[in-house]
């Protein structure tokens, strides 16, 4: 896809239709607001995945309704979308974002398991204890068992936290996100779809939803959209 | 007729037939959730996309396209985008503080083990 943003990328009535006017069969007027987005080559596969989600009125409406300077980025967020619906028709984006989120969470599972780690090792050791002395007057062979052992309550964070292994098994079953918004995984090839849609329906009507971000700088979110 | 109109025919204006593809997911006392589907997708697609799934999955699609929709109208920009944004970053910033942890310990473990054999020479 072609999101130069450059109003002579693709034609208004110059150099043939644009890739959106060519899908629709319709003139591609000069000022189409789907020209500088849609090239006339790859444009028109990336735009029938828009229209067969959003419609083409649709979308029209909503980038009228955005400043100029960021239709480019609100074009690739939109393609994106519509790919993820047609890619999981049920989930659409929601499946990625719930996979995300179990990321997010194993994560700081597991963060927090080896920060209370950390704070074990860096509490200060007891004493050793007196070295054992025989009759003879030479020193006994000290064996592991006899050093000095924090107590084991200590290590046994592993059982409050055992969610945390199951949770990083599954983290691996599961694709890393890419760099690319666009190589979402379907459902089903998420490790257990049943268990990911599951995850999913929780999600949707729990509301969990995290703050979303100020669109901050123009190139924020285009920085990790790759576009085509 | 379903004698109370959903949300989605009463938004629409019209009659609410009694298989009305959406009044199951639609009910009358949440108007909100269809006119943001409405104002992203438009009636016929949602109406095409429901249609085309197994009785069973409608509920969860009619839910995941409704907080699609509501993600675009909140941020017209990014729409649900963001948030996959925004939890990349939290992913990379938490990977990060693993490593650096991860390398803590690993300091903190050869000190430790050092003070052990010092003890003992």
């Amino acid at each position: 896809m072609s999101s130069s943003g450059n109003p002579s990328s693709s034609s208004g009535g110059g150099g043939g239709p644009c890739g959106a006017c060519k899908f629709l069969r319709r003139k591609c007027v000069a000022g189409c607001i789907f020209a500088p987005y849609f090239d006339s080559e790859q444009g028109a596969a990336h735009f029938a995945a828009v229209h067969k989600v959003f419609g083409a009125s649709n979308v029209s409406k909503l980038l009228h309704h955005v400043p100029e300077h960021k239709r480019p980025d609100a074009v690739v967020s939109i393609c994106f979308e519509a790919q993820a619906r047609l890619r999981d028709p049920i989930y659409g984006c929601v499946s990625h974002i719930v996979s995300l989120q179990q990321q997010v969470v194993s994560l700081q599972t597991e963060l927090s398991y080896l920060q209370a780690h950390l704070a074990t090792l860096e509490l200060p050791q007891p004493q050793p204890p007196q070295v054992p002395v025989s009759s003879s007057g030479s020193l006994q062979a000290l064996s592991i068992t006899d050093l000095p052992t924090i107590s084991p309550s200590v290590y046994d964070l592993s059982s409050i936290f055992e969610p945390v292994m199951s949770s990083t098994w599954a983290m691996q079953q599961q694709p890393r996100p890419s760099d690319h918004l666009f190589g979402v995984p379907s459902s089903s090839s998420m490790g257990g779809g049943g268990e990911l849609q599951a995850l999913a329906r929780e999600f949707i009507h729990g509301g969990q939803m995290p703050a979303q971000p100020s669109p901050g700088t123009s190139g924020s979110a285009s920085s990790v959209i790759k576009r085509e | 007729m379903n004698p109370k109109r959903c949300a989605a025919c009463k938004y629409l204006r019209r009659r609410c037939p009694k298989d009305c593809i959406f009044s199951p997911y639609f009910p009358p006392n949440d108007p909100q959730k269809f006119a943001w589907i409405h104002r992203i997708y438009g009636a016929g697609n949602v109406s095409k996309m429901l249609q085309q799934l197994p009785d069973q999955t409608r509920a969860e699609a009619a839910e995941s396209l409704c907080f699609e929709a509501k993600c675009r109208v909140d941020d017209p920009v990014y729409g649900c985008v963001g948030i996959i944004h925004f939890l990349q970053t939290q992913i990379q910033q938490t990977q990060n503080q693993l490593a650096k942890t991860q390398a803590e310990i690993a300091v903190a473990q050869t000190k430790l083990s050092q003070t052990h054999n010092s003890d003992f020479m």
